[in-house]
């Protein structure tokens, strides 16, 4: 354990001694895997389960751990091995991160350097080493406003999706702030808790609209005594049809450049009146505004619609997801439920503060950043008295060291 | 709401147990001369089910036609021939459907609910040019329709509507074919024991009719040795990039670590292939060669994953004819190495 992770524990130690402390178990908690990611030499302790909160609360006190975690899966037998737990069902978790989202201000505050050969960049890591093709990348991330606000819009689009087209009863389900740069999104039902990994597939791709085929949406070509005639859905129409409308009402609103649309089909899409859209299925026969183009327009529509969801998260029926009510080991803040009729005024970078008083820390690097009504930064190489929450960001995100 | 030729065609009803059930007939009554019909119609479901993958109708004698499904089902459980009772479901689950399609909208219901425990709505909505009978209730739809190849099946393809989705009449009997397959093969692998001295006969006969139409098992095990020239395109592609230094991703690595495992691959060379990769750690392959093959961690050998999750992650490349008929990349391999070595039985019609 570095000086660092010795003050972040001592941190989180202090926050789970309060004696009023109370963490946030999941629904049938003893049915559950638990695991907890400790400081010293980045161990994970898994197979744990508790009988209740209690005994939960008191492993966390003793273990002080960087991240806590439980199965969204329920088990027969959560302590035994992989392979003989007795798998009898799984909530159905979704996971918005900035990580999977594409904001402009990444490069603002993201970088990312390569392992092998040093590159550095800035923004999001790409797959690859650009020069050296390797894939082992180093990424230091950054939390902002903008990034996060991005996530909870993409939040409200999944919840959406996922009460007006998959059906799921809102009492059903839970929204958590993850405590870093996203959403997570729990789905207790007796009908989805048994849906296997390729059904969960089928559901993570229809959010994304991935392999959605306009055609068997009924966009089509006809040919009416020789002029051509688009055909598509219809507003209004349920699931993906009338979204698709709406997403190209939309973009037919705004700006068309950079869509992959020659100026000339801009210019006829421009002077074309997008209110016949809203009105019938008959889409327009503007010369150079072809069925291509309207399948074009649909992909653009699509993107713009469908929930960012991370897949592997939604598709892995014995994974395990943080616990609300728990430190992010990678922030100092909290990971919290949020009620979903309140995901619009939440504010991520208030709710879940999580320490009192002042630290003082040697910031190496840091983009500004807010933190309540507080601003702070941007620092270099500097020595700053600050909150505990702001300064504990600034460890948590090794951005700073600790001053004995 | 069943009427006694509703059973007659479509015996693996829950009704049509409890029809056999009242009937009150043992096992020795097989062997008596007022079953001789049941017993032929039995062996002719089988013979036609193993030569051509199809059942034929016969409705003249209904309960000769309702007993003889259950016995043709334990006769096929007893020879222990799984793939055969695989070929059986298939070709009776499309019986089935041939005969579901052409049913009224309130019998599919009442079947898709009462024997399958199924939930839908009778809709009747028309949001576009098609006209929809039924509204699938989510996990029922998704249960069969994964199984099923052609993209109208992809849920992002489909109308879904607080949680229902919509399906015309035929896609409704097209979905019961696969619960129908489902549930033939689950009540099939639940029969075994000893052999019955009535049926040993019939047993023998219907292994040599197997034999005869589905060719000998180890004819469709995978080549003894592994054959570059029978990989599919996103294997030979992942060798291809490792080779080239360049990088390959955790999934890539797992597919082809796990097919190369699958095809019988000494380690050596599957750690072989890894090689040229440019993070690579001799160690590090090993172990997770190892731990895939199940010499190691839970002991589970990982199958190779399925085209669905490559399509899915990125893996899949370039498919081919073949690769169109298959859904997991050792099936391409098998047909693949079937085609090249000209050997064993020609593919099951499917």
């Amino acid at each position: 354990m570095n000086q660092a992770e010795q003050v972040i524990r001592q941190k989180f130690q202090q926050y789970y001694l309060d004696p009023k402390r109370q963490l946030d178990p999941p629904l049938n908690p003893s049915e559950r895997e638990y695991g907890f990611l400790l400081f010293s030499g980045k161990f994970m302790v898994r197979h744990r389960s508790f009988k209740d909160p209690l005994s939960l609360l008191t492993a966390v006190r003793d273990l002080v751990p960087s991240h806590v975690y439980f199965s969204t899966a329920y088990y027969r037998e959560p302590t035994a091995p992989m392979e003989e737990k007795g798998w009898t069902g799984a909530d159905l978790v979704f996971d918005i991160d900035a990580d999977h989202l594409n904001t402009p201000c990444k490069p603002d505050h993201d970088s990312w350097k390569c392992k092998a050969c040093g590159t550095t960049g800035n923004g999001g890591a790409p797959k690859l080493c650009p020069k050296c093709k390797n894939d082992r990348l180093e990424e230091q991330t950054w939390l902002c406003d903008r990034c996060l606000q991005e996530a909870k819009e993409e939040t409200a689009k999944l919840l959406e999706m996922l009460y007006t087209d998959l059906g799921i009863d809102n009492e059903a389900t839970r929204l958590f702030f993850s405590g870093h740069r996203g959403y997570h999104v729990h789905v207790y039902s007796k009908q989805t808790s048994q849906l296997g990994e390729e059904e969960r597939r089928e559901i993570a791709d229809y959010l994304l609209a991935q392999g959605l085929d306009p055609q068997l949406h009924e966009l089509e070509e006809t040919s009416v005594g020789g002029t051509k005639l688009a055909e598509g859905p219809l507003i209004g129409q349920p699931g993906w049809r009338g979204r698709i409308v709406a997403g190209i009402y939309d973009i037919l609103g705004s700006e068309m450049d950079q869509i992959g649309l020659t100026s000339t089909q801009v210019h006829a899409l421009k002077s074309w009146d997008r209110e016949d859209l809203l009105r019938k299925p008959f889409w327009n026969s503007a010369k150079g505004v072809g069925i291509s183009t309207w399948k074009t327009l649909v992909t653009k529509a699509v993107e713009k619609k469908s929930a960012k969801i991370d897949t592997v998260v939604t598709t892995d029926i014995h994974r395990l997801i943080r616990m609300s009510g728990t430190l992010n080991g990678h922030t100092g803040l909290l990971a919290m439920k949020v009620p979903e009729e309140r995901l619009d005024e939440f504010d991520p970078f208030t709710e879940p503060l999580a320490f009192q008083g002042q630290m003082k820390v040697k910031v190496k690097e840091s983009p500004g950043f807010r933190l309540g009504e507080e601003r702070f930064g941007p620092y270099h190489d500097e020595t700053v008295q600050l909150p505990s929450t702001a300064a504990m960001l600034l460890l948590c995100k090794h951005r700073a060291e600790p001053i004995a | 709401m069943l009427t006694r030729a509703d059973l007659a065609k479509y015996p693996f009803l829950n009704e049509a147990s409890d029809y056999i059930k009242e009937l009150g007939i043992s096992i020795d009554d097989i062997a008596s001369p007022d079953f001789s019909p049941v017993l032929e119609r039995a062996e002719k479901r089988l013979e036609e089910a193993l030569s051509k993958g199809r059942v034929s109708n016969e409705f003249g004698n209904e309960n000769a036609e309702i007993l003889s499904f259950p016995v043709s089902n334990l006769i096929l459980s007893l020879t222990g021939e799984e793939r055969a009772q695989r070929r059986f479901a298939l070709a009776e689950a499309k019986r089935a459907y041939e005969l579901l399609r052409q049913e009224s909208p309130e019998k599919l219901d009442y079947i898709a609910r009462t024997t399958f425990g199924w939930k839908l709505n009778k809709i009747d909505a028309q949001p576009g040019k098609r006209f929809y009978d039924f509204g699938i209730s989510l996990a029922d739809y998704l249960r069969n329709s994964v199984h099923l190849k052609d993209p109208k099946w992809k849920l992002p393809n489909r109308i879904l509507d607080h949680g229902l989705v919509y399906a015309t009449r035929e896609e409704l009997a097209r979905l019961l074919e696969e619960e129908v397959r489902t549930k033939i093969v689950d009540r099939s692998s639940r029969l075994s024991g000893e052999i019955p001295k009535p049926l040993l006969p019939k047993v023998e006969r219907t292994r040599g009719l197997i034999t005869k139409w589905l060719g000998v098992p180890s004819h469709y095990e995978l080549p003894k040795v592994p054959s570059p020239e029978a990989m599919p395109p996103c294997v030979r592609h992942l060798i291809d990039n490792l080779a080239e230094g360049k990088n390959v991703q955790h999934m890539g690595r797992f597919t082809l670590a796990s097919f190369l495992v699958n095809i019988g691959a000494g380690e050596e060379d599957i750690v072989k292939a890894f090689k040229p990769a440019s993070d690579f750690s001799e160690r590090m392959t090993r172990y997770q060669v190892e731990h895939i093959a199940g010499k190691r961690g839970g002991r589970t050998k990982y199958t190779c994953p399925m085209c669905t999750t490559l399509k899915t992650h990125g893996v899949c490349y370039k498919p081919d004819d073949i690769c169109s008929t298959i859904r997991n990349p050792l099936s391409y391999y098998k047909s693949k190495a079937r085609i090249l070595t000209g050997k064993g039985p020609k593919r099951e019609p499917s």
